[in-house]
């Protein structure tokens, strides 16, 4: 396929326990607190074991605090590990913090880089400063920002009275100024519309073309499917699923919803439902619609294509492509446990 | 935002003064638990405020270990200062920035939309702190008093007109606070401003120095303030400094300013409500 | 050495850029300038009317004291002006707002540190410095070059405490998950202790202020330096390296909290 790769970002184990303390209300819980400790363990990220090459553009996914935002922070030097290793471009981050910084740029989705008080180009310039960007380097990467997340609108005004859609393009500027090689996306297109949205993925697809190595964190499947190529499925602090993309979808999603308009209404639904045992044939909202949905290992398209024929005249046709989304609401909902990108676990029928 | 309009003066059915009435008792609990949630913090401004009085403690004892002066002898000197420090924990600064933050905040749209009086309720909230305040006060003075070996018993010829004029710290300290909280709506800064009033308020009530100490203009310019009422009257009459008709005289100034400035309020509030202007976003 | 003064030149951008962000509230400034003024010198009125009944307290004479005082405010101002940013680290580290500082190649401590500009600095720094003269020119010493040097190093010295002890303290929102830098405050009055000859002083506090929060550091004992006052000179003299041990133990405590740090709050 390619040549063996140099690995960017590396865990071993890694593991985040927080502890809260175990306090009873009011400052008669507080005093006793003093004399009996207790806490509470709560395991945010079980052991996970990581290895990214450069220039992969990563997809990690799990459901809310299933531990993800955890891994970024522990990748990005914020917080220390409680046990386990981590290596970024080979240094560990949170030893290394202004090393690292320097080499990695983070966008956190629900809070900001920027100065909140400073106009977005006053907070621009600190950020060149405090990584040495020369003068006209730092023009030309405005420019570059520019053109793809039209920054320039955006220089004068305050951070405090930026939208929600500005202010993510401002911080994608903010975490980019410095053209770092990994670059961490935690949820960039939350709250988006979906003009922004289009922006900061063509964005990001731009970066992954330059070589960037990408890990990004998201709740918005879409975002994956046009980004990467490369799927990490987390669940309570542990890794459900570590793979190509493309192979979770044959594999997991056997699923296939072949519609088709008709020519004229359709009398028989029932002939075509004879003629695919295996599938549920249906009517759309008129009679003009028919949908079938079929197991694809079970069935191909062309069987359910060439039964139709059979009884109907077909004006245009659509085959849906299996979704990441199905994927992931079923490892949600636990119906499936997905191995390290070998054979699969069995399969719960739905 | 249109104006809020003042209450009217008529009197109200019976039912619905009950009803108001049950709505104060119950922010005044409400802010009580609130204190509870911040205990923390609180404590920590008592302590602070402990800080202080204890470097006052020290630095009186040092400055009369010569003799009296000015009237005061040592113990009651520890008196004074003692009774000064409860007077002036209550209504602390913790009810007075909680106040006038929510003011900047232009949170008092939200209050603005109870149907209740809002000084009235802010005079809720402070009772229901006050309670709070006043304990922990005291209990401080009392290890404080432990340390320095003792304070002395009221003075018995004026402690009738000293459990008044403690009993009228409250009303009259909220005044001060609440009316100064106001001047947000047209200052806007409020750190500064608020800095620089405790300074001033402390310098005039009495609880830096006692009166006496200062000089002739000063002492004269505060016998026209209210702020004498919200330490150095209370603490007068605690130590025995104050007889006979002075010490009513000041007892009645104090409760004359406390109506004063609640009418003061009044107008300001009127006047605020006018120029509200609430804060985007 | 040339990354040193790359340290400081980017110091310097961060308390520009605050200061910028908030000259937009001119009235503001001058408010807290004179309210500082205002603030400080009634401190100092309250001195004056003490020893117009006394003329010593416990040796000191009013312009000593009036030294020992103007060395807190002056302590203050420069620790107001260039390190206020402390007093925002209950906000920042309980808020979540540490995060973005941890990304960023520059030291998270000095990060914070320069975040803000308190605006009553310049006011205390005016009155601190106009008492500090009029002291120096009133007190029993002799001036010459040497006492003037020592003066001047006593006072950069004595900012470094207030801004070491500032750090420490303000450290606490590590710990206590509160938006509110309360335990700092109150230590910072029990800092105000030291604004009087800390002889009066009961040996409990003293021990409290001398080695635990060496507060006394920021005022008396370099007053004492300057005026060559009995025993506490001596101690006086190892102000700087009281000073470089507060810093030191500020930043350590600050190093020690980020390895603590959990990112909570939103």
């Amino acid at each position: 396929m390619h040549a063996p790769q140099v690995t960017l970002i590396q865990t071993v184990g890694l593991r985040k326990v927080f502890r809260k303390p175990d306090k009873g209300p009011g400052i008669r819980g507080s005093l006793r607190h003093l004399v009996q400790r207790k806490f509470s363990d709560h395991v945010a990220v079980a052991g996970i074991d990581l290895n990214i090459a450069e220039g992969e553009a990563v997809a990690y996914v799990g459901p809310n605090g299933a531990g993800k935002s955890t891994t970024v922070k522990m990748l990005s030097g914020i917080l220390v590990p409680t046990s386990g290793q981590v290596f970024v471009d080979g240094l560990v981050p949170h030893r290394a913090r202004v090393e690292n910084a320097r080499r990695v740029g983070v966008v956190f989705g629900q809070r900001t880089q920027l100065w909140w008080d400073l106009p977005v180009r006053e907070s621009l310039e600190l950020l060149r400063d405090m990584h040495g960007v020369k003068g006209p380097r730092y023009q030309a990467r405005l420019e570059q920002l520019d053109s793809v997340l039209g920054l320039g609108e955006l220089l004068p005004k305050t951070a405090r009275k930026l939208s929600l859609g500005q202010r993510m393009r401002a911080d994608l500027a903010a975490a980019l100024i410095h053209e770092p090689r990994v670059v961490y996306l935690d949820e960039p297109t939350i709250g988006l519309d979906i003009s922004v949205k289009d922006r900061v993925r063509s964005f990001v697809r731009q970066l992954v073309a330059d070589g960037t190595t990408v890990l990004l964190t998201t709740h918005d499947l879409a975002d994956i499917e046009e980004l990467c190529q490369r799927i990490v499925i987390i669940d309570a602090g542990r890794v459900v699923y570590d793979g190509d993309l493309q192979t979770v979808k044959d594999l997991h999603v056997r699923e296939r919803t072949m519609s088709f308009e008709l020519a004229e209404a359709l009398t028989g639904v029932d002939r075509i439902a004879e003629r695919l045992p295996a599938a549920q044939v249906q009517l759309g909202s008129n009679d003009h619609e028919l949908t079938v949905t079929f197991d694809r290992i079970a069935l191909g398209a062309r069987e359910v294509l060439s039964a139709v024929l059979a009884e109907a005249e077909i004006v245009d046709m659509h085959i849906d492509e299996p979704a990441i989304e199905t994927v992931v609401r079923k490892v949600y909902a636990g119906e499936l446990r997905v191995g390290a990108g070998n054979a699969p676990a069995a399969e719960s029928t739905s | 935002m249109t104006s809020a309009t003042v209450p009217a003066a008529a009197p109200l059915p019976a039912d619905t003064r009950m009803r108001r009435l049950r709505a104060y008792r119950r922010m005044a609990r409400t802010a009580l638990r609130s204190l509870m949630a911040y205990q923390t913090s609180f404590l920590f401004g008592m302590l602070a405020s402990a800080f202080a009085a204890l470097s006052m403690l020290y630095l009186w004892r040092s400055v009369l270990s010569s003799g009296s002066r000015h009237g005061f002898d040592w113990p009651q000197m520890k008196a004074y200062l003692l009774v000064a420090f409860v007077a002036g924990s209550l209504v602390s600064s913790y009810t007075d920035y909680r106040m006038a933050n929510r003011i900047r905040q232009g949170d008092v749209a939200l209050d603005l939309v109870r149907p209740v009086d809002y000084q009235w309720g802010r005079f809720a909230e402070s009772l229901g702190f006050v309670v709070y305040e006043a304990g922990t006060a005291v209990a401080v003075a009392l290890v404080a008093a432990l340390i320095f070996g003792g304070v002395p018993l009221p003075d018995p010829h004026t402690w009738g007109l000293f459990v008044v004029s403690a009993l009228l710290v409250f009303p009259l300290r909220f005044g001060i606070v609440y009316v100064s909280g106001l001047l947000v709506f047209w200052t806007q800064n409020y750190v500064g401003v608020q800095a620089a009033r405790i300074a001033l308020i402390t310098l005039f009530s009495g609880a830096l120095v006692p009166l006496v100490f200062l000089p002739e203009w000063m002492r004269v310019a505060s016998a026209y303030l209210p702020f004498a009422g919200m330490a150095s009257t209370p603490a007068l009459l605690y130590s025995g400094g104050l007889h006979g008709s002075a010490a009513t005289t000041a007892v009645a100034v104090q409760g004359v300013w406390s109506v004063v400035l609640w009418w003061l309020a009044r107008a300001m509030w009127a006047g605020a409500c006018r120029k509200l202007t609430v804060h985007g976003g | 050495m040339a990354e040193l003064r790359r340290k400081l030149w980017l110091y310097r951008r961060l308390l520009g850029a605050h200061v910028r962000a908030t000259l937009e509230y001119e009235a503001d400034f001058w408010i807290m300038s004179l309210s500082a003024v205002l603030v400080q010198g009634i401190g100092v009125v309250f001195l004056w009317a003490i020893f117009r009944s006394i003329p010593r307290i416990n040796g000191w004479q009013f312009w000593d004291v009036v030294l020992i005082y103007a060395l807190v405010v002056v302590a203050e101002g420069l620790s107001v002006l260039f390190a206020q940013g402390a007093w925002t680290m209950a906000v920042t580290v309980n808020l979540g707002q540490l995060d973005a500082l941890l990304v960023r190649p520059y030291p998270p401590v000095l990060q914070v540190l320069g975040s803000q500009v308190g605006m009553n600095g310049l006011g205390n720094l005016v009155l601190g410095g106009a008492l500090l003269f009029a002291a120096t020119s009133h007190v029993d010493v002799v001036w010459n070059a040497g006492r003037l040097a020592l003066t001047v190093l006593l006072v950069i010295s004595a900012a470094g405490v207030k801004v070491g002890l500032n750090l420490l303290t303000n450290c606490a929102a590590f710990w206590l998950r509160s938006p509110y830098s309360m335990f700092a405050f109150s230590m910072h009055s029990l800092g105000e202790l030291a604004r009087f000859p800390i002889t009066i002083y009961g040996l409990v506090v003293r021990i409290a202020i001398t080695a635990v929060l060496p507060y006394a550091f920021m005022s008396y004992f370099p007053a004492a330096a300057v005026l060559s006052a009995g025993t506490a000179r001596w101690l006086g003299l190892l102000t700087p390296a009281v000073a470089v041990y507060c810093l030191w133990l500020g930043v350590a405590v600050f190093r020690h909290g980020l390895s603590r740090y959990e990112s909570s709050g939103n």
